[in-house]
């Protein structure tokens, strides 16, 4: 059993990798590039030369490809000490073309191309364009080269990043000294006398590798972070996953114990702290409160992640669904052919063949005459709004439910094992709940795992309508704003969890049903 | 036995005294004749019909079907629709139902007020709905076909059976959302992007259940005694299979077709539709309309007619899909 739950998970991984390869292909080759541009306000403003280097900056942000504008490799020369400053100064002023280039520009812009061209790379310089004696708009001299990431190179880097451990190697920055690992019982972020174990590290991604604190699960750690793709538009900057998992809304101050000894009332959490090379020394504020350059936090918020208010959402219609989903399902199958059976149907031909758009928008009208209410807002708790979404997303799965248990019942009702108990003398309740339904709920008990996890996925229309900040809207939101890092991310987590939750239903259903047995033997 | 009836001696017929209708008669034979079957005629489809139109519900949908198609194919030839005929006009903008019927005359047009740029909601509804149907009719016959013919070869042979599977993991896996926004994204928001969008895979779904069914049905003693009597392959599938899946074929056909329907409204509906009027465009655009008093109708009417439609075709489509089982033509 193991052994075949394992091979499934290692087929279906292989299939996600396959479709995160096929998701690459389709946004990064098939796409047209130039689309990202459509709502740009900064691109109109751009002309000519300046225009295609902007364009190229941006596709490199987007991930599409790898841009080098020559003064960057000047600048990579001199950190490296190969050049100083002056070199640098004399060489990175080039001419109005080729022709025009001082000796020192000549050399290094030969070396350049030199470099890139040996790389694969494209190397393009754009000569001045003159208006009479003048510039004309963004018509600056540009070097620069290019090359697209090849497919593969792209899936084995992102692959390669998904999950990362933390080590003291981590930071590449040489500012950071001794690099350890240590354990203390007294956290500093509580004050440094409040016991409260914690492992922290220098040389490390995170500060804190591992800490406790008064919200669940209460141990938290920072050793092994996934990291889906970093998102361009949607969120700027953060990870897919953070963007999923990070607490929303407003910001929740609390009296916090800064290394400097400084304490204020803030809602920084001091505990997600990063390195960032060089900020201590760049910024008032920071000096005034860290004494490393561990000095990017994140904030604690009020409210649940995207994927906090989906799961609530998802998880609560779900078990409502089976509560009243199963019953009812059961009742249609003992009555077949009588009234509840016929309204029963009436619902299930309403829900299967109506557009999940037009009832939700009805249960929303109706909602609202009710005088529940009909959008989210975040920052004003109250349990109703939780009402309606809920509603929204339970009763399609009811009608579902009801369709299949009912069917799966009445193909059972003429089974010979009933005529047989019948026959023996068992009564007809007894023969429905302890016969037909065990035998009609294996098919059921399948998709259980699929509707729990994906609670977490959450439902793009109810989301939509009912302005849930969910994560249910994740793709098409990136989708809309051609976020690159987040369409493959949220595309990788959505195969996941079909795949393991496949697997889980099978598990499950073998668990449920001893005839069905994965062992090689038994079958 | 031959024999014993030659040696018997024959008795002259004239001597039993019996008129010529008592008397046996010598018949001929005929080897063609002989093969008729005596019991009632049966056809398929006659019977498909028979039953399908002794329920009465059956026959007030498909007039009901009758109706609709002939408002949205025929009626827009007569309206003469056209969405910015009054945009200049001010006061014919947003009107509710009995508002535009007295400041726009009294006729068909206005039955259910007008739009923001002043067109008849009731014209736009039915282009909408023109629209809508061509759709789904186009993408399920796409579908229907490669599906059911790809799915009758994906059960039958176990080899393709395993690269289908697969295929299948890996294609399923893929959001559709996206792979629909891409090829709109590559082509342009057209009517054709969005059927070869919602064909490119969608067969592989309905491909999969008639594997599914093929290999239930494959295996039946039945087909077995036809391969031990070396009937090809080709016409086990067309003669053996095909007539048992042909219930489940249309109660498919009825779930697909409004579920294109419903596709078309919620694709628009995220912002990622055709860009012609359809229905699902037309619930998109009025959405601010939903809550404005006096607007309403302006978004109920698409929701309302979506709604009928799909709820007549999946009503008839099931309704034949139970009548074109011959269990039910006793």
């Amino acid at each position: 059993m193991i052994k075949y739950v394992f091979r499934r998970l290692l087929h279906g991984l292989i299939s996600v990798v396959i479709v995160v390869a096929i998701v690459m292909i389709m946004i990064y080759s098939l796409m047209n590039r130039d689309l990202i541009f459509a709502a740009d306000p900064l691109f109109t403003k751009t002309a000519n030369n300046q225009r295609i280097a902007y364009k190229y900056q941006k596709w490199e942000e987007f991930g599409y490809l790898d841009y080098v504008p020559y003064s960057d490799y000047l600048i990579q020369l001199r950190n490296s000490g190969e050049i100083d400053e002056e070199t640098r100064t004399e060489a990175v002023k080039l001419g109005k073309k080729a022709l025009n280039d001082s000796r020192v520009t000549k050399e290094y812009v030969k070396k350049f191309e030199e470099t890139y061209s040996a790389k694969g790379y494209t190397v393009t310089r754009l000569d001045a364009m003159m208006l009479g004696r003048k510039y004309a708009a963004g018509g600056k001299e540009q070097l620069f080269a290019y090359k697209d990431k090849p497919i593969l190179s792209r899936l084995w880097e992102y692959i390669k990043n998904v999950f990362t451990v933390d080590n003291i190697h981590a930071v590449e920055d040489e500012a950071i000294g001794d690099r350890w690992i240590e354990f203390t019982w007294y956290d500093p972020a509580y004050g440094g006398d409040t016991f409260c174990p914690a492992i922290i590290g220098n040389g490390t991604k995170h500060k804190y590798l591992l800490y406790f604190d008064n919200e669940f699960p209460y141990i938290h750690q920072n050793l092994l972070t996934i990291s889906l793709g970093t998102s361009y538009t949607v969120n700027q900057g953060l990870d897919v996953f953070d963007t999923m998992n990070r607490s929303q809304g407003s910001y929740v101050p609390r009296t916090v114990y800064y290394p400097t000894g400084h304490v204020e009332e803030s809602a920084d959490d001091l505990h997600t702290a990063t390195y960032v090379a060089g900020s201590l020394g760049s910024n008032v504020v920071y000096k005034e409160r860290f004494t490393d350059n561990y000095t990017s936090v994140m904030t604690y918020k009020s409210n649940m992640s995207k994927v906090g208010f989906s799961f609530v959402i998802g998880i609560i219609a779900t078990f409502l669904s089976y509560l009243l989903g199963l019953p009812l399902g059961v009742m249609m199958a003992r009555r077949k052919d009588k009234l509840v059976d016929k309204l029963g149907k009436l619902y299930i031909v309403f829900i299967s063949a109506v557009p999940s758009l037009a009832y939700i928008f009805l249960f929303k009208a109706i909602g609202g005459k009710l005088g529940l209410p009909t959008t989210f807002e975040m920052d004003r708790a109250n349990y109703l709004m939780y009402v309606l979404p809920i509603v929204s997303l339970a009763l399609p799965s009811i009608a579902g439910l009801m369709n299949w248990l009912r069917r799966f019942m009445i193909d059972q009702m003429n089974s010979d094992y009933v005529k047989f108990a019948r026959s023996g003398g068992l009564s007809e309740d007894e023969i429905f709940t302890k016969h037909i339904l065990k035998n009609a709920m294996i098919p059921i008990v399948h998709g259980i795992p699929g509707s729990i996890l994906g609670a977490v996925v959450g439902a793009i229309i109810t989301e939509r309508v009912y302005v849930v900040p969910g994560a249910g809207n994740l793709l098409t939101k990136a989708i809309n704003f051609y976020d690159n890092g987040v369409i493959v991310g949220v595309t990788l987590f959505y195969a996941l969890i079909t795949v393991v939750s496949i697997i889980l239903g099978d598990v499950l259903m073998a668990m449920v049903d001893p005839r069905i047995s994965f062992n090689e033997k038994a079958r | 036995m031959k024999e014993q009836f030659n040696n018997q001696e024959l008795v002259a017929l004239d001597d039993l005294g019996l008129s010529e209708a008592e008397l046996f008669t010598p018949v001929s034979h005929d080897d063609l004749e002989s093969e008729k079957i005596t019991a009632p005629r049966y056809s398929y489809w006659k019977s498909v019909f028979r039953v399908f139109f002794k329920k009465r519900i059956n026959i007030i949908m498909l007039s009901l079907l009758g109706l609709i198609i002939i408002f949205s194919y025929v009626y827009p030839l007569f309206s003469g629709y056209d969405r910015f005929a009054n945009i200049l006009n001010g006061a014919s903008k947003h009107l509710s139902p009995s508002l535009a019927l007295e400041r726009m005359g009294q006729n068909i047009h206005w039955i259910l007020g007008s739009g923001g740029s002043g067109e008849s909601t009731f014209d736009a509804v039915w282009n909408g709905a023109r629209i809508s149907i061509s759709l789904a009719f186009i993408c399920a016959a796409i579908n229907m076909t490669i599906g059911v013919l790809v799915g009758a070869v994906w059960g039958f042979s176990k080899k393709v059976d395993l690269i289908m599977n697969e295929v299948y993991n890996i294609i399923a896996n893929v959001p559709y959302i996206l792979l629909i926004s891409v090829l709109i994204l590559i082509f342009s928001a057209n009517f054709w992007t969005m059927v070869f969008a919602l064909t490119v895979t969608g067969w592989l779904s309905i491909a999969y259940f008639i594997r599914t069914q093929v290999i239930i049905i494959r295996d039946r003693e039945y087909n077995l005694a036809s391969r031990c009597l070396g009937t090809p392959i080709t016409r086990i599938a067309v003669k053996n299979i095909l007539p048992f899946m042909t219930s489940v074929i249309v109660t498919l056909l009825a779930i697909e077709i409004p579920l294109y329907i419903s596709y078309e409204v919620f694709l628009s509906y995220i912002g990622m539709g055709m860009s012609d009027m359809s229905l699902g465009k037309m619930i998109y655009s009025a959405e601010p309309a939903m809550l404005t008093p006096g607007w309403e109708f302006e978004f109920w009417s698409p929701v309302a007619v979506a709604s009928i439609i799909t709820i007549v075709l999946y009503v008839v489509g099931q309704n034949l899909g139970d009548a074109s089982d011959p269990r039910t033509h006793v």
